[in-house]
């Protein structure tokens, strides 16, 4: 389903390669030089240095890798990124409270049509057949409805669906397998074949009007998506070319009618730049970035409304307007400057994610959790705290998605305001370590804070294949863990490859929400996971602003010494003449081994 | 010997007059001038007091008194009684920090004077001609000295502006990839570019769309020439001086007045005794009054303001020592025979003029006409992630030359730290 060129600021994970990557023979793409680094074998090591940087090669496959030859990657990143998403799945299939959520999935469904519905290629549904009920997907395991889905279907009926699957076009119902039988039946790889078939409430179509309903007054505000880098990356950021009309964009998972479609009523933007800008021209690049956002509200201001705090978003639902506000995604990109962070928000970031895949100078991200990265800073350093204390004091989210699990817990201790996990899933559901573990979720609740539930099939999985239906699940163990008051959704479209059969766009929001309601999700549950929950946050991070109103903004920079690069000049600093100092001794053997390497290859 | 005693009586005559019938004309000549300075208080083009703060302080401004700061040419009480208006606070980043860490610094400088101005009364942020006629205060802007600060990005130019940045100096002492300093040897970066390259020409256009004003002081001669062909607004000399009076590359020669006449633009008068005197020992009042002199005869008193450079050099003519001072020069352009109407003019008016009307020029672009031009080839650099061609194609690496990639950075950093600390 992904284009071809699509890089992907989320890390990819192994084995989830688009097109012909299947499990157990890893061909992993080598996004050249993105975030996607760190699941390579340089993880472990020093930036800029492993044998894994892929700069200057743009955005190429990688043929040459995986295959017979198993890098030390796949080895690291095997475990967490899906690599064994097998043994994965089932050894943690058996930590549901319900053992359904997990095995409803495998059975089939007829949501194609529906989705085609939500697209706008078939006809609205008649209303469902009157013995439909209202029970969640996922209690009736066995035997369980087929929704009944009218019409000719032109929907995009994947070939590979499971010929057992038989979805009645009359309205009636239709017994299917249940799904362990179905297990039994068809060993092996068919197994896989079978989860790509898509499950729906029986009554869908009347919870996707209910949805449709509830999402007219509240649409959904989406923490995560990352339209920018691809406006970025396809376009330079030239949103006059013909090809960059926002309108007719199709090989992203955003465009303008996909957005309306969805009842996309707030999204914030990710302002993603690649770590491998970190100590180089990260800012910059961030400044473009909010440049490219800003300059998509300026151009489509029927469809666009940027704004910058909890009643502008309330004014554009109002006006029916896609609230856009900023996210940046990564604290390298203030370069370590206090004076950064507060101009980004006045420029409208109102989050920021602290880490993106990589440690800044001040904290540490979610690869310290795995094999590949060792603890730095165990959570934040001392001006990494600072940099959360500032955040409260300017009235900016604090994002925890991609951090580690002590950088989570030192936040929502210190933290004065609520903080969100703009794109993170459940680490109970998927034991990937950029999900949020149940002790955080528990933080999670008692600080009033949100998890925006990400819907990239690898941590909604830990595959590379993944239903609406697991990210519900997903969005079941957030409320049931830390309270439907700490669910939104975090979507991260445009910055994953792989995102869930039923979710393949901004459009579908609907078909997840029929989703909630059809696991008995209250209208006011679902309003809360939609909207009023972010706002919530919002506005308590603007009171904790106003509250601290008067104290004066932290001042003292970062130790030069704490500091690498060449890039970065010392002035101001105490005995800093203009540039970075490199004892000449330390340069000598450096030019020394450059020019070595530079003749050797 | 009747002689010689006749010669004292006269220069005793003479010193009795001098003393006399000139002092209480000074007198007079100092309420004139402090009486117009109440009515038409002074725009400053050009202080580099926030630099100072970033050398003094490391930008830590909230324990320091910037009333009676007294390291500096500039405090708040000084600035005070020198009648001034309107400041713009130049964003200055060395240098040294092109296609390093120049976007990022001046961002801190862009933040600190944003605090420094939210956080005295006396102070007030405005971003329009309008802000500055209404404020009460002293009104803070911002301009940034430099091209090298938006690291050759439309992107970033809009972001400042964004933030406030209402000029922007094309050069400093350095070449940009797309825009030639008056300042030779120096520096040695982009030594081959001549002018505006066709980026720099896009930085112009962009600037008039957005309404920045154009400063064109510490650029080349064929930078202004290029500059003035393709601004549709008036642009500035935020600090510089008249190059008939005294030859120094930063200062602006007779034929670009005559243009800049024509363009209805300012020259904001530097007191950089440097570029007032060019080496002679004496600098007063006088010789800062010799170039307003000079402009005026060329290009009218209505090109010219004042940009004074306070915080920026060190060397400043004998009376004008810091901000208060600015009397002074008023005072010495009434005894030359500046009338009121002009020198409201050079005090603000002048400037107010220049401002409104880019703002006007501004008025009349729309929003589908934002610059997305890039530059290409010559920004690329070590401190520059290159991310390659969208559609790039695929491509073969392995472990050697994948390690020698970041280490031929490194060897380009190295020696460009090298020339760096050693100034070579």
């Amino acid at each position: 389903m992904p284009a071809p060129h699509r890089p992907h600021p989320e890390l990819p994970v192994a084995g989830t390669g688009r097109g012909g990557s299947r499990p157990g023979t890893p061909q992993h793409e080598v996004s050249s030089w993105t975030g996607h680094l760190h699941v390579a074998p340089c993880h472990s090591q020093k930036r800029h240095q492993g044998p894994c940087w892929e700069g200057h090669r743009g955005w190429s496959q990688h043929p040459q890798d995986g295959g017979a030859s198993v890098s030390p990657r796949d080895a690291a990143a095997g475990p967490e990124c899906g690599g064994s998403k097998r043994t994965r799945r089932s050894s943690s299939s058996p930590q549901h409270g319900r053992a359904t959520p997990a095995a409803c999935p495998r059975a089939c469904g007829c949501s194609d049509a529906m989705a085609g519905v939500a697209l706008g290629w078939l006809e609205p549904i008649p209303a469902p057949s009157p013995h439909a009920s209202r029970k969640s997907s996922f209690t009736a395991v066995a035997g369980r409805d087929c929704p009944s889905v009218p019409g000719p279907g032109r929907g995009r009926r994947s070939a590979e669906q499971p010929s057992q699957c038989v979805c009645s076009h009359g309205g009636g119902r239709s017994p299917l397998v249940p799904s362990n039988t179905q297990q039994e039946k068809m060993p092996g790889g068919s197994v896989w074949v079978l989860v790509l078939a898509l499950a729906l409430p029986s009554t869908g179509q009347q919870h996707l009007e209910e949805a449709e309903r509830i999402m007219s007054t509240t649409p959904v505000i989406d923490g995560h998506n990352d339209l920018p880098w691809q406006l970025l990356r396809k376009f330079n950021n030239q949103l006059r070319l013909p090809a960059a009309n926002l309108t007719l964009l199709n090989d992203t998972h955003t465009n303008i009618p996909k957005l309306r479609r969805g009842h996309v009523g707030g999204q914030f933007w990710s302002v993603y730049v690649p770590c491998e800008t970190q100590n180089k021209d990260s800012v910059r690049r961030t400044l473009e970035q909010m440049d490219v956002v800003q300059r998509m509200c300026d151009l489509y201001p029927e469809t666009f409304a940027c704004v910058t705090d909890s009643s502008g978003i309330r004014e554009a639902f109002r006006s029916g307007k896609v609230a856009s506000l900023i996210g940046v995604e990564g604290g390298h990109s203030i370069d370590s400057s206090l004076g950064v962070l507060r101009t980004l928000y006045r420029l409208g970031a109102r989050y920021m994610t602290l880490t993106h895949s990589c440690n800044t100078p001040w904290a540490d991200n979610w690869l310290v959790d795995t094999d590949d990265e060792k603890p730095v800073h165990h959570g934040l350093s001392p001006f990494g705290k600072t940099v959360v204390e500032e955040m409260n004091r300017l009235g900016m989210m604090v994002d925890l998605a991609h951090v580690s699990v002590d950088t989570m817990k030192v936040v929502l201790n210190i933290s004065k305001a609520p903080v969100i996990f703009s794109h993170s899933s459940a680490y109970s559901i998927c034991p990937h370590r950029r999900n949020v573990p149940d002790d955080v979720l528990q933080l999670v609740a008692s600080t009033g804070s949100l998890v925006m539930v990400n819907f990239y099939n690898a941590y909604v999985t830990c595959s590379d294949k993944a239903k609406l239906s697991d990210v519900a699940d997903h969005m079941d163990h957030v409320k049931k863990v830390a309270g439907a008051q700490a669910v939104g959704f975090g979507g991260d479209y445009d910055g994953v490859s792989g995102v869930p059969t039923g979710l393949e766009d901004v459009s579908k929001y609907p078909m997840l929400v029929a989703e909630l309601l059809a696991r008995n999700w209250t209208e006011e549950e679902v309003k809360g996971a939609l909207a009023e929950n972010l706002l919530r946050v919002f506005s308590r991070v603007e009171e904790v602003k106003r509250s601290l109103q008067g104290t004066a903004a932290h001042e003292t920079p970062i130790a030069f010494e704490e500091l690498e690069g060449p890039c970065r000049t010392s002035y101001g600093y105490p005995n800093g003449a203009g540039t970075a100092r490199a004892p000449p001794a330390a340069l000598a053997p450096a030019l020394a081994l450059a020019l070595l390497l530079a003749v050797l290859s | 010997m009747e002689k010689k005693r006749n010669v004292a009586k006269l220069l005793w005559l003479l010193m009795f007059f001098s003393d006399i019938v000139p002092f209480s004309c000074e007198k007079s000549m100092r309420e004139r001038a402090l009486e117009l300075m109440q009515d038409a208080r002074l725009i400053d083009g050009h202080n580099d007091f926030v630099l100072q703060l970033r050398i003094l302080y490391q930008n830590k401004i909230s324990g320091v008194n910037l009333r009676e700061l007294n390291k500096t040419h500039t405090n708040l009480a000084k600035l005070q009684a020198g009648y001034v208006g309107a400041q713009f606070w130049s964003v200055y980043v060395l240098c040294s920090a092109q296609n390093k860490d120049a976007v990022r610094l001046t961002l801190e400088q862009i933040d600190v004077v944003k605090r420094m101005c939210n956080s005295y009364e006396e102070l007030e942020l405005v971003v329009t001609s309008q802000g500055i006629s209404d404020s009460r205060g002293i009104a803070c802007l911002i301009g940034i000295e430099g091209g090298h600060s938006i690291d050759s990005s439309l992107a970033t130019l809009r972001m400042y502006y964004d933030l406030g940045v209402r000029y922007m100096t094309l050069t400093h002492t350095c070449n940009t990839p797309w825009s030639e300093s008056s300042s030779k040897g120096i520096h040695n970066f982009y030594p081959s570019v001549i002018g505006l390259t066709a980026f720099g020409q896009e930085v112009i256009k962009e600037m008039n769309r957005l309404g920045m004003l154009i400063d064109l002081s510490h650029t080349s001669y064929s930078t202004v020439k290029a500059a003035l062909n393709i601004s549709k607004a008036p642009v500035i000399f935020s600090h510089s001086a008249a190059f008939s009076v005294c030859n120094h590359s930063r200062n602006v020669p007779d034929d670009i007045l005559q243009q800049l006449k024509k363009n209805k633009g300012i020259i904001m008068v530097a007191f950089n005794a440097d570029v007032l005197a060019c080496g002679r020992k004496v600098v007063n009042i006088s010789t800062l009054a010799d170039h307003f002199d000079h402009i005026k005869e060329i290009a009218g008193s209505e090109s010219i303001g004042i940009g004074a450079d306070y915080d920026g050099v060190e060397h400043f003519p004998e009376g004008l020592e810091d901000v208060s001072k600015y009397p002074s020069l008023i005072e010495e352009l009434l005894r030359r025979g500046w009338n009121e109407a002009e020198l409201k003019g050079i005090l603000r008016e002048n400037f107010l003029r220049v401002f409104r009307e880019v703002e006007n020029v501004r008025n009349t672009f729309g929003v589908m006409d934002a610059g997305e031009s890039e530059i290409l080839q010559e920004e690329k650099h070590s401190c520059r992630l290159d991310l390659g061609k969208p559609q790039a194609q695929p491509s073969r690496s392995f472990a050697l030359s994948s390690v020698a990639q970041p280490l031929s950075l490194t060897l380009v950093s190295c020696l460009m730290l090298y020339y760096e600390i050693y100034g070579v």
